[in-house]
């Protein structure tokens, strides 16, 4: 058989399993959140209204019926591919989700962008001066990024940036006063683009700067970490040696024998941090009001609103799993030895 | 060389930043609107989804009410024509609306839409129970005089047409969501219409076509930050023209204080309609013994909790109902006395080498709630450890409205803002019993939802006396209800807590309604 078959019959294989895997996923999260303490009665009402009042807001929610019977309306809609409506505002929760999912690419790719020519270039950097100045400020960069805390990270840059200095807005995706250009791709900057309009890219650009740059320095240690050990193991291999005997150039050394070896462990570590990024970028999002899709599941998971949490939960497991697959195909087509 | 190059990049960089930073100061010289911040999304603006005060806040700019109450505490019509028209059973309402007034769609305001929204309110409302209890029937008597017919006499129900939940929406408009939220509309009356809405940011500007004082402003940018922190930075960095406090901590609070004492902020103040109070629970022993109670609620020292959680700004309260509604001073509920505390547990056979525990439960995700749990344990240890310790649990808000009504907590901190103003609206959530047992313990009603489980004959007998009566007397007979309640110290009140808004020197000083809401129109650039 040949590979690109090899790699199709995988790739079939591993998509097979996704409504599998989201079946299991969307049952553990209807559960869980049904075992959870306190229902969206209680968080819509909170303390007030009489138990009539919170008995019949229950009827009206769906909520009266034996869990069984909502466990299989629930499952008969997603095989439909309706993800139900939000108890709280009885919007389509698919609306609530491409409302959100853009806002939360948009930051995690700009993020990734920052965290890959920051951190690459560090690890580079050290990797081809080992134990130099670079190499040394690189390594305390690396361990600094890795163990601030992200909310602490935010709030400082947000005091210095936006407060102090006043160059960047301190929070949202656009500016107050100015109407929103009209929504091709849901990604505002892009948006923005094609709207011709300055102002609009300015504005949509301004505000992605300061979460996504926080993101990005946070994420951009384990970048430079990882390529800088992953680079100085290679550089140390027999075969290096052996082009270097043979007279090759370093430039030549670095770029076509020892990074292509080292793109392996760097494209798995890229790709799980974009995974984890699409619904992970959480205190990023609060601290800086970005209305993506965490804050959005972190509210809904404060207001127990079903039907909006198990949405956005599947979308994102979906977006996880197909970003892992592309990861696995990826990393087949680069490196020979892989076979499935 | 190298050197030289990069140099030359980075200036060619920094003249980029440069450039885009030029285009973002034009922007703000160039602001006409005002932009207002609050904190939290808004994710629906239809009057019946509204249960939040930021989303309250903003309908309440774009919708008119039927009445609004004035600072002397009386009803004065807005929609409605004059007061309304009592029948001599106190059965029917009779309300004359105001004709010439049109919604922002053009269509015509009259009894027919004042109707629709009220059956709408009834049929979808999250807090339709307030309407639904009261009302019996709508009826549109002529196009401009709309008759409530009432389930039993009620005084209160002219507050709670006061209500922004109550605002009326545009038949035309909302035909197709007669049974569902609008959320991403709103088509009332009020002198701003919805130019563009989204959950983070919404805009609002001035309808030409209003039947009363115009706005003082071109409109409002109503923008929401997720945490204290940005709000706080917003009016600071002066990218925001006025801040709301509702969800200010407290530390920053204080903050913005010294700013408006240093003149570099205006502070506007409204009238307290949040108040904290700790609920005990009197259905088991030891709490059901009135006593212990009563020694509980003597061992508060209000400004000393006051002082350590807010640096005061949040006001020592002795009543259930904020004082404004009283006009004058009433606090039933005793001041901090250790003392009286001792002797009353002596009487009970404590501080006698026993000592009373009480397990208090605050909510986790409420930092002022916190803050009142740690210092009041600690006040008690220092006054009275020979007699009284208080162990702490911290739980998150929605687990704990859940277990209200199973009676899981002791002693539970909680907060109440009545839902129209009216002092009914503090008293019955917490006090309103249908089915009493051994004289005081509620077995069905509102005293249970609340975790007290307390009742009182006397208390329930007033209560319903006063949906009976008007002014001053029923004023009178509430008073008397909260004597009651302070003798039988299920609910502690401790502090209230004043709406504030802050605006930037060139903005004019934000005013509040008496139901603590910013009036937006009257924001203007100075």
């Amino acid at each position: 058989m040949t590979k690109r078959k090899e790699i199709f019959k995988y790739t079939l294989s591993r998509l097979a399993l996704l409504p599998i895997m989201l079946w299991i996923i969307s049952s553990l999260v209807f559960v869980l959140l049904r075992i959870a303490p306190g229902d969206p009665v209680d968080a819509i009402l909170g303390n007030r209204a009489n138990e009539l009042a919170r008995e019949s807001l229950r009827i009206r929610l769906g909520l009266d019926k034996p869990l069984i019977n909502q466990y299989l309306e629930y499952l008969n809609h997603l095989i439909h591919g309706d993800l139900g409506t939000s108890l709280n505002t009885q919007e389509p929760v698919k609306s609530i989700i491409s409302k959100a999912l853009p806002a939360s690419l948009e930051l995690s790719i700009c993020a990734i962008l920052i965290a890959s020519i920051i951190g690459y270039l560090i690890g580079y950097l050290g990797a081809t001066k080992p134990e130099g100045k670079i190499d040394l400020l690189g390594r305390i960069f690396g361990i600094g990024t890795y163990a601030l805390p992200p909310f602490w990270a935010a709030m400082l840059i947000q005091i210095l940036f936006a407060v102090t200095l006043g160059w960047f807005p301190i929070g949202g995706r656009f500016p107050a006063g100015m109407s929103f250009p009209s929504q091709v791709t849901g990604f505002l900057l892009l948006d923005s683009f094609l709207s011709l309009k300055i102002e609009n890219i300015n504005g949509a650009f301004r505000h992605l700067v300061l979460p996504s740059m926080t993101l990005g320095i946070l994420l951009s240690g384990i970048f430079s970490r990882s390529l800088k050990l992953n680079l100085s193991k290679v550089l140390k291999k027999g075969y290096i040696e052996s082009a270097r005997s043979r007279g090759i150039s370093k430039k030549n050394i670095l770029i076509k024998h020892a990074l292509p070896n080292t793109l392996i462990p760097i494209l798995t570590i890229t790709g799980l941090t974009v995974a984890s990024l699409f619904g992970g970028a959480l205190l990023i999002e609060i601290t800086f009001s970005w209305p993506g899709i965490a804050l959005g599941l972190q509210e809904a998971i404060n207001q127990r609103d079903y039907p909006t949490v198990q949405g956005i939960v599947i979308a994102i497991s979906s977006l996880i799993v197909i970003l892992s697959v592309a990861i696995d195909i990826a990393i087949a087509y680069i490196d020979p030895r892989v076979s499935y | 060389m190298k050197i030289s190059n990069s140099l030359s990049q980075l200036l060619k960089a920094s003249s980029i930043i440069l450039v885009l930073l030029q285009f973002s100061c034009a922007q703000n010289k160039q602001r006409e609107t005002i932009v207002v911040a609050s904190a939290g999304k808004i994710e629906s603006l239809d009057p019946a989804q509204a249960n939040t005060l930021r989303t309250l806040q903003l309908l309440s700019s774009l919708g008119d009410t039927l009445y609004k109450i004035n600072k002397k505490g009386e009803l004065y019509p807005v929609l409605a024509k004059d007061l309304p028209k009592v029948s001599k059973d106190r059965l029917t309402i009779d309300i004359s609306l105001k004709e010439d007034i049109t919604f922002h769609d053009g269509s015509q305001f009259n009894a027919n839409a004042m109707a629709f929204s009220l059956r709408r309110f009834i049929e979808i409302g999250t807090l339709n129970y307030l309407l639904k209890d009261k009302l019996e029937d709508i009826e549109v008597l002529e196009d401009f005089v709309l008759r409530l017919k009432l389930k039993k006499p009620s005084s209160s129900i002219k507050g709670l047409l006061t209500s922004v939940n109550l605002t009326p929406v545009s038949p035309k408009s909302y035909s197709q969501h007669r049974d569902k939220f609008n959320n991403e509309n709103f088509i009332g009356t009020g002198p701003y219409f919805l130019k563009s809405f989204s959950s983070g940011q919404q805009r609002i500007q001035p309808y030409m076509k209003y039947w009363d004082k115009k706005p003082l402003n071109k409109g409002i940018d109503y923008i929401n930050f997720n945490n204290s922190s940005t709000l706080f930075g917003a009016i600071k960095s002066k990218e925001v023209d006025v801040l709301i406090s509702n969800s200010i901590d407290d530390m920053q609070r204080i903050y913005l204080s010294n700013m408006v004492k240093k003149g570099k902020l205006k502070e506007g103040k409204g009238e307290a309609i949040e108040i904290g109070f700790i609920t005990l629970k009197s259905n088991k022993l030891p709490l059901s013994n009135k006593k212990i109670r009563q020694a509980i609620s003597y061992s508060i020292d209000r400004k000393l909790i006051s002082q350590q959680v807010s640096f005061g700004t949040r006001d020592p309260l002795r009543s259930i109902i904020p004082p404004h509604f009283h006009q004058k001073s009433i606090q039933p509920w005793p001041s901090y006395n250790p003392e009286t505390t001792r002797k009353l547990l002596k009487e009970e056979g404590f501080c006698n080498s026993k000592v009373l525990t009480i397990p208090l439960t605050f909510r986790s995700n409420v930092p002022a709630d916190r803050l009142f749990a740690l210092t009041w344990k600690d006040q008690i240890k220092r006054d009275l450890s020979d007699c009284m310790n208080i162990t702490l649990n911290g739980l998150e808000s929605t687990t704990v409205y859940k277990q209200l009504a199973e009676g899981s907590f002791e002693a539970i901190i909680l907060d109440w803002t009545g839902d129209y103003p009216d002092p009914e609206s503090y008293l019955t959530p917490l006090l309103s019993c249908n089915l009493i047992k051994q004289e005081d313990i509620c077995i069905e009603g509102e005293a249970v939802s609340s975790g007290s489980f307390w009742a009182n004959e006397k208390v329930q007998s007033l209560l319903k006396r006063s949906e009976e009566i008007d002014g001053e007397k029923r004023l009178n007979t509430l008073i008397k209800v909260q004597e009651l309640a302070a003798e039988g110290a299920a609910y502690i009140p401790v502090w209230i807590v004043k709406p504030k808004a802050w605006s930037l020197q060139n903005i004019s000083q934000p005013e509040f309604s008496r139901d603590g809401m910013i009036i937006l129109q009257r924001l203007k650039r100075d």
